[in-house]
């Protein structure tokens, strides 16, 4: 009992720290971890993830909100999208195949290496589109003279649709689904790299939670498990926090996609019968 | 937009101390919770459960009186619950921010957030 409880916390202690140095928050490590490290059944897994998400969302994206970084109107509309998929993503995941639910996992994992390859850039939209106009989207973030830059945003329907997957992804998988979202709002709805990253801290930690109540009110969380694991990525998540400032991020970014590369080609193997 | 003197006093001020007081507290529960299982009441827990685990749905009420009589697994459960509850206050104060504002709309968007994470319990209660 005491080695296994010792186990998830420093396991979730490592998913904890590797997520906040690569970005992709705890649960992409977490997952995998506790599935092909620890034995556990996928569905435990996943309901311990979203815990632990929560936890660690909570106070990241206070600093943003305070920093002025984060749209809080886009968040609330496109909130609307990822709660509807999460909620029904963790419906749906106490019902399909664990198999289905590992090549799933393997998919997001070569979605989220390639995210963190990719070369972004930092396009300003000038205006936003009509709709977003009447919805008064648009917003200023701090420049680095000290005056503001004012951004437009558009194609409304289209982040949307990409957040009501990654919602799903995230009620299904137990993952906070950043990459995802950031994609929707940076390359689908132009707002600038930085708004999209802290708009998006701000809004995994309420589209995990919509996932974590399902599977909590459900009895799909065994305690004993979910609370080390959240203590454990609380605790890993401050100290990747603290190190990152000082980190060699073009290092890591490359390690971190030969892990996730790694996850995905394992899950993948225990989805088609490897295991 | 620009961000209007209510606005930041609300994310300044109240979201930042409202969501610590919360994490705190499911820290302290969850930490109480595992510490008292491995430490004080093992039986508490059938260890065959992390493995294998099943699905079992506890009244709030019996969690509560459960965890006040001492049952680890019982504060644990009670940790993970006020945990559940950042999500839902930080929704819930911006809900408070869009009435004060007078922007109905927004307003209205949140409630559906917030209906959709009640709802999310009452689709676990039966799913």
């Amino acid at each position: 009992m005491l080695e296994l409880t010792g186990a998830l916390l420093a396991l979730a202690a490592g998913a904890g720290f590797a997520g906040a140095l690569s970005g992709l928050g705890g649960g992409a490590f977490l997952v995998p971890a506790l599935v092909v490290l620890v034995g556990l059944p996928m569905q435990a897994a996943i309901g311990a993830s979203l815990l632990a998400v929560v936890a660690t969302s909570a106070g990241a994206s206070v600093a943003f909100v305070r920093d002025g970084w984060t749209n809080l109107r886009v968040a609330i509309v496109l909130e609307c999208a990822t709660v509807t998929g999460a909620i029904a993503g963790a419906w749906l995941a106490g019902m399909v195949s664990p198999a289905l639910l590992e090549a799933l996992f393997a998919l997001v994992m070569l979605q989220s290496a390639y995210f963190s390859m990719r070369k972004r850039d930092s396009d300003v939209l000038p205006a936003s589109d009509r709709l977003c106009e009447r919805l008064e989207l648009g917003g200023e973030f701090p420049g680095d003279s000290g005056e503001p830059v004012r951004y437009g945003v558009s194609n409304l329907p289209g982040g949307s649709a990409i957040m009501v997957l990654a919602g799903v992804m995230s009620g299904l998988l137990g993952i906070g689904s950043g990459a995802l979202k950031v994609i929707a709002m940076d390359q689908v709805m132009g707002l600038p790299l930085k708004v999209s990253s802290a708009t998006s801290n701000f809004m995994i930690g309420v589209t995990a939670g919509a996932g974590a109540l399902v599977f909590l009110s459900r009895g799909d969380v065994v305690p004993m498990v979910a609370a080390p694991v959240a203590l454990g990525v609380t605790a890993g998540a401050i100290a990747g926090s603290k190190l990152l400032p000082y980190a060699d991020v073009r290092w890591l970014r490359a390690g971190f996609v030969v892990i996730l590369v790694l996850v995905a080609a394992e899950m993948g193997w225990r989805a088609f019968g490897g295991v | 937009m620009p961000v209007d003197p209510e606005e930041e006093r609300i994310l300044r001020l109240w979201t930042p101390v409202l969501l610590r007081v919360i994490l705190v507290a499911a820290v302290v529960l969850m930490a109480l919770g595992t510490g008292l299982t491995l430490f004080v009441a093992r039986d508490h827990v059938d260890p065959a459960t992390f493995r294998h685990p099943v699905s079992v749905r506890v009244p709030l009420l019996t969690v509560l009186s459960e965890g006040i009589r001492g049952n680890a697994n019982a504060i644990a459960t009670l940790g993970l619950m006020v945990l559940t509850l950042v999500p839902l206050v930080r929704v819930a104060l911006c809900f408070l921010l869009f009435l004060k504002e007078r922007s109905g709309i927004f307003a209205a968007f949140t409630a559906y957030v917030l209906a959709g994470l009640i709802a999310g319990i009452l689709l676990g209660r039966i799913g």
